[in-house]
């Protein structure tokens, strides 16, 4: 969907906010990064019931000592099914971050590298995608093979690439001309010494940013897509997908959607506290 | 000091603008009942659009809204009744059908029915996707005030086929040069006053119709794909009807004060359709272990909420003549379902899933999420099978993909829900689902010699033939498709309604043909506004 | 914005923002159609089957009204001859017929840009009013309590999925105060609720971003000038407080629009709002190939003409600023 543009927009809340540097709030991002990560992984250890199987006659349960956060619409465990949206949002969405990351940088430097036509076609390229809607791309490819989460992650990453690529392409140019990677070409030194010591150490915090955020706006684009229904593919768990999944039970059930819904804000707080420290400026 | 002034001139002009804000608000007015029931709407909302204006595409909702109309009409049960043909018999080979129209019938535009041109436009409706093209169709010709339809060979169901919306009458106006239908002009008892695609359109009583005159006046038609917003609108008072209402909203509804629950069981089943030349599922022993893992009882109370949708056969009771009572009842039996796969050689694997020969007993189910029920089911179903030792992959996408498939050969299970009542005698969905070939929506690679005699005679008995006769043929086709499940029962449906208390007399069509809008009337005292 | 048309010296700086804008618009026309051919075309499934079944509903699909559906379309003619003549009728902006409904695409997508654009425009409307205000507020004195409110609102905003927040809205105004519609469309009313959901998080964003701007013109060194030579606090910040504020807001205004345009897709489902984004959505489970295209290139003008208005718009309000950034 929208994710490209979350992610600036983002990155826009956090950039120019907590522009000193406090400590206090990176650790407690840190903290709850942290928590939700035990949750994925050690959940499963203290808990007897799995994320698959159901039992119809205990539907829509409160949380009770049995079931922590109740039983979903299906009878299942909704602690598992959490803990296991948890492992698969978090995880295919730093694999669509880094995607998106990895194109975003690799054809932002060789442009800004290169110059000229180089530059001129791959910017022109960059253009149409943004003019292409999002939402447009990541449907194309998540139709290309309905429940492939892989898939739809990657469509979110195609959709992403570009706020990579013009971040990089703008730091790299102003590095780039720079007086000291002059000297150190003059010096004779390769690419990839110039890339490694003078443009990563200058890249590397505001990627760090722009992917923390990229990570949230993933799984919420994942969620929007479910909603017009691509990508609800039982029985595996996703936070979005339990959003939707769980939404028509808003009024009987209220917790099951408040569990999803709380790990998403926890998760894009955590994020918000984290990026907040590698202030681009 | 400086910063504090600032600060107070932006407080005053959020507050400014907060206050504008509101004012807009309470100024915008909903649209509403008014005072009168002679100005009052009577609003519907649904989830199908309008997607043409083509009878075959979109027609059913002009018909629901009683602005078309077909040659013959059909009770809830199914019995034709007199639509735009007044009367109609068959010769006695069953050969001839002769429809007299209502000769007093007008279309909107106040030009009558005229023979001819009903013929023409069931000529139309045959030569095109629908219904008719089913029917073994020699000639259809006018007479004077009548039409004439003459068959290869005989076919009872032929007067449920005229009922159904593909085969509206629409007047000659209606067309544009190329034969396209530019706008909809029917004898009905309500016309179009405007008409919005896809989206919406509204409708008035037409004071010019020969039969008794609606009560309510005004009505509309809003498409509103999710049923969650549908629901808080009915609850909202923003309409008066809604119809396909989610379980959980339905649940919710039904507690609330503002609106009342309406339903009745439809003559639609949920089935799982398979591919029986499929090398696993050829023997009906696999089929039946299918059957066995299904727990039908658990999805109808769990997920559907009302334990009256058991499927324990494929027709519901509401197909009366077809529901054969004294079928043993389907049943959920794991164990037993193990056990068949065992019989055909498939032994357990470490997970629980049976392997044969190095390959793990695994199918690809196909649904579509155009009913928000059917992907909900096939979770369950899913975890049904596994249970039972079958891996299940689920596939949810367009419903055009399993008549795809279905035609190629590569569908393995898909999850349907299939109306027997779309022409009110479900004969003609039987031969379609069931004939020779199989059918989109009903048995592939299956073949039952002495279901296709039962069918063939079914459909060719005379007119005369006694309701005994029939009653023995559709049981005897009911018990072989019950012990034979080419297609397997799931569950029933019940199509429901929230009405407003402003509304009196609202019923629902079990063949979900029509709205009844033209039998209902506003609850007294009038609708004011709210 | 990247690509670099000749530069035309002594050009207007108008025509130049224009010139530059008409050439990506070419270029993206002409990417996105055949973009969005190849993508249609690699998609599995048969398209007859799909575009029938959104023609006669699922209970009529069959091969037969698949079979008249590819007989009448023509949609076994050869790959590149389709591309070819799909390229010759987007240099006629002729952008042919829904293959489902069998209207003009240009007609159906009037009707719908129209919608969008309606919803879109009030949904910034609301924004701006509701979020530079309260920037404004937040960056008087940063660090107070509306500053940090303001932040912790922001977050929560931009974390509930658009869905969450309509309907809440929709629980709230329409059915337990019932003062507006749950949804639809026709009155005026009917688009409160589906603008207040788009323009909440959106008005997160523009809070933000007034309240840096007013930040740093409360810091700069113009501003207490003028402060200094008796300007009082009023005239200062109409005189120099809000051009500078107005340049940021409305730069972002133009990432926001585009987030309006696409975001509109769930609002527009939720609320029944027949806009773009909700026929693009039924444009593709019905592989309505021209529908698809139509609405694509709709989506991409839009984007560049959004992006020219903006420029025009900075650089009315600050003539400093290059014509082309």
């Amino acid at each position: 969907m929208s994710a490209s543009i979350n992610t600036s927009t983002a990155v826009y809340l956090v950039a120019n906010t907590t522009r000193k540097t406090h400590k206090i709030p990176v650790y407690i991002g840190i903290l709850i990064l942290l928590f939700l990560v035990c949750i994925a992984a050690f959940a499963p250890l203290f808990n007897r019931f799995d994320a698959i199987s159901q039992n119809l006659d205990r539907v829509r349960e409160a949380p009770s000592l049995e079931h922590w956060l109740g039983t979903d619409h299906l009878g299942r465990d909704q602690w598992a099914r959490l803990a296991a949206a948890l492992r698969v949002s978090l995880g295919s969405a730093l694999i669509a971050v880094l995607v998106a990351a990895c194109i975003g940088c690799g054809l932002g430097v060789l442009a800004a590298w290169r110059g000229g036509g180089a530059e001129r076609a791959i910017s022109a390229f960059a253009d149409a995608t943004m003019a292409l809607p999002g939402l447009l791309l990541v449907l194309l490819v998540a139709s290309l093979s309905p429940g492939a989460y892989a898939l739809l992650y990657l469509g979110v990453a195609l959709s992403m690439w570009v706020e990579y690529f013009r971040v990089v392409r703008a730091m790299s140019h102003r590095v780039l001309s720079g007086s000291p990677v002059e000297a150190a070409r003059l010096l004779g030194f390769g690419p990839l010494y110039i890339v490694r010591r003078y443009l990563l150490p200058e890249l590397l915090p505001v990627i760090g940013t722009l992917m923390c955020f990229g990570v949230s706006a993933a799984v919420l684009a994942v969620a929007a897509l479910g909603f017009v229904g691509v990508g609800l593919q039982p029985p595996a768990a996703e936070l979005g997908v339990m959003l939707i999944e769980l939404m028509p039970y808003y009024e009987e059930a209220p917790w099951l959607l408040a569990a999803p819904s709380a790990c998403l804000l926890l998760l894009l707080i955590a994020l918000v506290l984290l990026a907040g420290e590698k202030d681009p400026r | 000091m400086r910063t504090s002034l600032i600060r107070r001139r932006c407080l005053l002009a959020a507050m400014a603008l907060i206050g504008a804000q509101a004012f807009a608000q309470t100024t915008s007015q909903i649209p509403k009942a008014a005072d009168t029931p002679s100005t009052a709407v009577l609003r519907i909302v649904g989830p199908w659009e309008i997607s043409g204006l083509e009878p075959a595409s979109a027609g059913y909702l002009f018909a629901r809204m009683r602005v078309t109309e077909t040659l013959i009409d059909a009770d809830d049960s199914g019995r034709a009744l007199p639509g735009l043909a007044s009367r109609w018999e068959a010769s006695s080979d069953g050969l001839r059908w002769r429809f007299e129209l209502r000769a007093s019938a007008r279309f909107h535009d106040g030009t009558s029915v005229a023979a001819d041109h009903v013929a023409q436009m069931l000529r139309r409706a045959a030569s095109r996707p629908g219904v008719l093209a089913n029917a073994p169709i020699k000639l259809i010709s006018a007479e004077a005030g009548a039409v004439v339809v003459q068959l290869n060979k005989p076919f009872a169901a032929l007067p449920a086929l005229l009922s159904h919306s593909s085969t509206m009458v629409l007047a000659p106006s209606s067309f544009d040069a190329k034969g396209g239908v530019a706008r909809i002009i029917g004898s009905g008892p309500f016309r179009i006053t405007s008409l919005d695609p896809p989206q919406r359109f509204e409708v008035s009583a037409f004071d010019r119709y020969d039969g008794a005159l609606p009560l309510i006046q005004n009505a509309s038609y809003l498409s509103v794909s999710r049923a969650e917003t549908r629901a808080l609108m009915v609850e909202a008072a923003q309409v008066e009807i809604a119809f396909g209402l989610d379980p959980a909203s339905l649940e919710r509804l039904r507690k609330s004060s503002r609106v009342r629950v309406e339903s009745v069981t439809i003559p639609r089943t949920m089935i799982l359709k398979l591919n029986a030349g499929h090398r696993w599922l050829a023997d009906v022993r696999a089929r039946e272990a299918i059957s066995l893992a299904l727990n039908r009882a658990g999805i109808a109370r769990a997920l559907l909420r009302d334990p009256a949708l058991t499927a324990n056969q494929l027709f519901p009771p509401t197909l009366a003549g077809w529901h054969v009572p004294t079928l043993p009842p389907l049943r959920m039996d794991v164990v037993r379902a193990r056990e068949l796969w065992s019989e055909l050689g498939w032994q357990r694997g470490r997970d629980g899933i049976f392997e044969r020969n190095g390959e793990r007993l695994s199918f690809t189910l196909r649904t579509f999420p155009d009913r928000p029920e059917l992907p909900l089911v096939v979770a369950a179903i899913q975890e049904q099978l596994r249970q039972s030792g079958v891996q299940i992959r689920v596939a949810i996408g367009n419903s055009g993909d399993i008549p795809l498939r279905h035609r190629d050969g590569s569908l393995e299970l898909a999850l349907a829900a299939r109306q027997y009542g779309l022409v009110p005698d479900p004969i003609g969905t039987l031969l379609q689902d069931f004939g020779t070939k199989g059918g989109d929506w009903g048995a592939m690679h299956w073949k039952n010699g002495s279901l296709q005699t039962a069918l063939n005679e079914l459909s060719s008995l005379p007119p005369t033939a006694t309701d005994a006769e029939r009653m023995k043929l559709r049981a005897f086709i009911a018990q072989v498709l019950h012990e034979e499940l080419p297609v397997i029962p799931v569950a029933w449906y019940r199509q429901t309604a929230a009405v407003s208390p402003r509304i009196d007399g609202m019923t629902i069509d079990p063949l979900e043909r029509s709205y009844r809008i033209d039998r209902m009337r506003w609850a007294s005292p009038a609708p004011r506004e709210r | 914005m990247q690509l670099h048309p000749p530069a035309r010296i002594g050009l207007h700086p108008f025509a130049q923002i224009g010139l530059h804008r008409l050439w990506q618009a070419l270029l993206v026309a002409l990417v996105v159609g055949t973009l969005t051919f190849f993508l249609l075309r690699l998609l599995p499934g048969d398209m007859a089957f799909r575009i029938a079944a959104s023609r006669y509903g699922y209970d009529l699909v069959s091969a037969a009204a698949a079979e008249s559906v590819r007989a009448e379309l023509g949609l076994d003619r050869p790959m590149f001859l389709a591309l070819l003549s799909w390229w010759r009728d987007l240099m006629q902006l002729n952008l042919g017929n829904s293959l489902v409904s069998g209207e003009p695409v240009l007609h159906e997508l009037a009707h719908e840009l129209g919608n969008t654009l309606q919803l879109a425009g009030v949904a910034l409307l609301l924004s701006a009013v509701i979020g530079v205000p309260l920037g404004m507020l937040a960056g008087s004195r940063p660090g107070g309590v509306i500053d940090r409110v303001t932040l912790a609102l922001a977050v929560l905003l931009r974390a509930l999925p658009p869905f969450v927040l309509g309907l809440v809205l929709i629980v709230v105004f329409a059915v337990q105060v019932s003062v507006l519609p749950a949804a639809g469309h026709g009155a005026p009313s009917h688009i409160v609720l589906p603008a207040l959901t788009l323009a909440l998080p959106l008005a997160a964003l523009s809070c933000r971003v007034a309240r840096d701007a007013m930040v740093s013109v409360g810091q700069s060194a113009y501003f207490a000038f003028a402060l200094t030579k008796g300007l009082s606090q009023r005239q200062a910040l109409l005189r120099h407080g809000l051009r500078n504020v107005g340049v940021p807001v409305v730069a972002y205004l133009g990432v926001q629009m585009v987030v309006l345009v696409e975001g509109v897709v769930i609002v527009e489902t939720l609320f029944a709002w027949p806009g773009i984004g909700h026929a693009l959505v039924h444009a593709i489970f019905g592989r309505d190939v021209p529908m698809i295209q139509g609405t694509a290139l709709a989506m991409g003008l839009l984007f560049v003409l959004f992006n020219a208005l903006i420029d025009v718009a900075c650089h009315t309000i600050d003539p400093r600023r290059k014509a082309t950034s």
